[in-house]
């Protein structure tokens, strides 16, 4: 009786996010004959771009059953260390490695008090929180951080073989994380440990050490996504990124991963980004007032989450 | 006439029979304790006493009335009170609140709360303040508190499931006064033990169970320890004994203590089957934990291992007690919890080779039978004794020279428990050290070399083939040393 059933539900687990989001696509461009055009398309995928590479890491972190709530901060304290960098004489090159090697940092500063002091991430990541706006604001008295070299400018609004650079950018970091996590024993151990992390431990994994990694590749993403933003502005602003650990992580559970851990990949989490950021542009294009794109955005998340809890007590 | 009378308590679990057509009789102001081997019915009868689960068949008549509890809060109406083994308290609150949980007025006088609480803990005994928390108090302290709740439930019955697990000598003597007073008021107490020479201290009659059925009720003051020993094991005496190994020759020592176990050296040959006998609290459960670097310290060889790491490294591994919370990741595949613990070996700069890893699953799979042999199932997908050879099928890939194993069947069915056992029969034939930790006597009996016998912190006795099976029950229960 139930075979025709199953296979539904396991169609529906596997591909219902492209299913909501091809239903989404089609809706509007019924609703919209601007939405479907290359032009607009490329538009969506810059757009999302930098919510998605800071969500690519928040997905590793997730994973690992952990979260980071300190990424918008960190895009802005890397964003303008970088920017002052390169204003400072300092070539491209350096100044943006100089940023993301800081991001990285900054990552290994939350894990290390995850990991090694025990402290809740949600506590450990709400103070980096704080703390890397305040240097952020510290390091240019509040001032945002312009004058810098056509380098960035390549990276905000150059194209590559037809696409805009931040959707490069974008496409190789979710083939580089895709890669860490589905084949490495890096990788592997991030969803043993969010899975379960007594079986880890009793299996030898370097538990402390695999978190560890988790928050500094989040911070590593969020850095990434300063040197794009800070592209697309063509200045660094240390106001920038207020509230972006929230996109970030509704593109992650939109995106099917689970928030307590050990399940869940970064296509899932591009799927989630797109369907916020067609949302989004959809409305846009129908002319919705902000405010109630916001309770709509919302709306998604919540129902992406009601999804979820469905499909897990049927597995259960 | 009695004051509670079970009549034909009848329990089945799908095909299994819990309790059979039993008969238990309690008189006001008796301790009665209860014995019997694990999974015996002990438990599955206070249960249903306690309203915890319903009887299939059966009549309760409690001082004359006839009752059929629903619930636990049915039971507690009636002064039918349960302390459980595994601590019912909310460690965050005081102990007053702890005392009436459940009945604490809407508008708290905290000041006639606390008073009602000191007179309570004055009754067991207990020099605490009722403001404190319960989380900074200790494992005794705790188990008087809830004996305290009971109390303050006016109970008529009381029921302790293997109280003194946890308790060090000084708080099993305190609680033993307090069980004498309130019997001494006319409470009842029913007392779940696997310690005989406790039961011979505090209780006054004893109901034994084997398998599911009453197999006798006794006055202690007539009775002796092997007679109640006799009854738990059963009148055929069994002899178990396995092929001897020869010229097996020594593959190291373990040195471990910490944690109410004392320093114990255990020595393990190659090919050796070595079982670990005791009670819960007796220091056998500690072992493998501290042997495998969890707590506590531990050497093998003289080198210390402080870490499950470690222990891998160097040819130590666990095959943990509870595969649902220790053993697996359920969200992973047969194949990547299989490779959990080789992970290192099986990747090359970083990159996990897949296909030496299904290789590697394949392998196991083939060798332990594992169904359905497929690498991809996800795990939670497996039955339970699947599951278990997954977990042992994680621990052999990492290539051991030494094999921990906790409770190696424990929620297995018995045809795979069968299979386990070949298994681990052909791992000490391979010239593998097993150190088998049991609370299933006739596991330990059928597949150990020789028995090391565990009592307050270490090893009180070494048995050696031909095994007998009462010898071993009247080690652990403490029988021996009271004849």
């Amino acid at each position: 009786m139930s075979l025709a059933r199953i296979r539904w539900r396991e169609v529906l687990a596997r591909f219902g996010l492209v299913m909501a989001l091809a239903a989404l696509v089609l809706i509007l461009s019924l609703l919209s004959d601007r939405f479907l055009t290359s032009s607009n398309v490329i538009n969506v995928l810059r757009q999302i771009s930098i919510n998605a590479i800071i969500a690519f890491g928040m997905t590793v972190v997730i994973i690992g059953r952990g979260i980071d709530l300190s990424v918008g901060s960190l895009l802005a304290l890397t964003g303008v260390v970088g920017a002052s960098l390169a204003v400072a004489g300092l070539p491209a090159s350096v100044a943006i490695a100089g940023a993301l090697a800081l991001g990285t940092c900054m990552g290994v500063f939350n894990g290390a008090f995850v990991a090694y002091a025990g402290i809740a991430p949600f506590i450990v990541t709400l103070a980096g929180l704080t703390i890397f706006r305040g240097m952020a604001l510290a390091i240019t008295d509040g001032r945002p951080v312009s004058g810098l070299p056509p380098a960035f400018m390549t990276i905000g609004y150059g194209n590559f073989l037809g696409l805009p650079v931040p959707i490069w950018i974008m496409l190789g970091f979710l083939v580089l994380t895709h890669l860490i996590l589905r084949y490495t024993a890096l990788g592997r151990a991030v969803y043993a440990i969010g899975g379960n992390e007594e079986a880890a431990r009793l299996s030898g994994i370097p538990v402390r050490r695999t978190i560890l990694f988790t928050f500094a590749y989040s911070g590593l993403a969020a850095s990434l996504a300063a040197m794009v933003l800070t592209g697309r502005l063509n200045s660094a602003q240390p106001s920038a990124g207020a509230m972006f650990e929230l996109d970030a992580i509704a593109a992650v559970v939109v995106g099917g991963t689970s928030l307590f851990g050990g399940r869940g990949g970064v296509f899932g989490t591009l799927v989630g980004a797109l369907i916020i950021g067609v949302i989004n542009n959809g409305m846009n294009l129908l002319n919705v007032p902000s405010f109630y794109q916001q309770i709509v955005k919302g709306g998604v998340i919540l129902a992406a989450l009601l999804i979820e809890r469905l499909a897990a007590t049927r597995r259960a | 006439m009695a004051l509670l009378t079970m009549t034909g308590m009848t329990k089945r679990f799908g095909n299994v029979v819990a309790l059979d057509d039993v008969d238990f009789e309690l008189e006001a102001g008796e301790v009665h304790a209860l014995v019997g081997e694990n999974g015996a019915g002990k438990s599955t009868l206070m249960k249903v006493l306690a309203g915890v689960q319903p009887p299939d068949e059966g009549a309760t008549v409690l001082a004359g009335e006839s009752v059929r509890f629903a619930s636990v809060t049915e039971a507690q109406a009636h002064g039918v009170v349960m302390v459980y083994q595994e601590l019912a308290l909310v460690p965050s609150l005081s102990v007053a609140e702890n005392l009436f949980l459940g009945s604490i007025p809407r508008l708290v006088d905290y000041r006639a709360l606390y008073a009602r609480a000191r007179e309570l803990l004055e009754q067991v005994e207990l020099r605490i303040e009722p403001e404190q928390e319960v989380a900074l108090l200790s494992i005794g302290e705790k188990q008087l508190v809830e004996i305290a709740r009971a109390l303050a439930r006016e109970g008529r019955i009381l029921v302790l499931d293997e109280p003194t697990a946890a308790l060090s000598a000084t708080e099993t003597d305190r609680l033993f006064d307090i069980i004498n007073k309130v019997k001494a008021q006319g409470v009842s107490v029913v007392y779940i033990s696997h310690r005989l020479e406790e039961v011979f201290r505090i209780a006054d009659r004893v109901t034994v169970l084997r398998d599911g059925r009453r197999v006798g009720t006794c006055t202690l003051a007539e009775t002796s320890a092997e007679d109640i020993v006799r009854l738990m094991v059963g009148k055929a005496v069994r002899r178990y004994t396995r092929p001897q190994r020869q010229g097996a020759g020594e593959l190291g020592r373990f040195q471990v203590g910490g944690g109410g176990l004392e320093p114990t050296t255990i020595t393990l040959r190659a090919g050796e089957v070595v079982g670990l006998a005791g009670v819960i609290g007796s220091g056998r459960e500690r072992v493998l934990p501290t042997a495998f670097g969890l707590h506590g310290t531990a050497r093998w060889q003289g080198r210390p291992v402080r870490s499950p790491r470690e222990a891998i490294r160097q040819g130590i591994v666990l095959v943990p007690s509870d595969r649902k919370t220790q053993g697996l990741v359920l969200a992973l595949t047969v194949q990547e919890n299989v490779s959990l613990a080789t992970l290192e070996r099986l990747q090359r700069l970083g990159f996990m080779q897949l296909a030496r890893e299904r290789e590697q699953a394949l392998h196991w799979i083939e060798r332990l039978s594992l169904r359905p042999p497929e690498p991809a199932k996800p795990v939670h997908e497996l039955s339970g004794g699947n599951q278990q050879k997954v977990v042992i099928a994680k621990a052999l890939a990492t290539e051991p020279k030494v094999l921990l194993l906790d409770e190696p069947t424990r929620g297995v069915d018995v045809g795979a428990r069968a299979e386990l056992y070949d298994v681990i029969d052909d791992l000490s034939a391979r010239g593998l050290g097993l150190l088998m930790s049991s609370s299933d006597t006739e596991e330990l009996l059928g597949l150990s070399d020789h028995i090391l016998v565990f009592r307050h912190g270490r090893v009180i006795t070494e048995l050696h083939p031909p095994f007998a099976y009462e010898e071993v029950v009247a080690h652990v229960t403490g029988a021996h040393q009271m004849a």
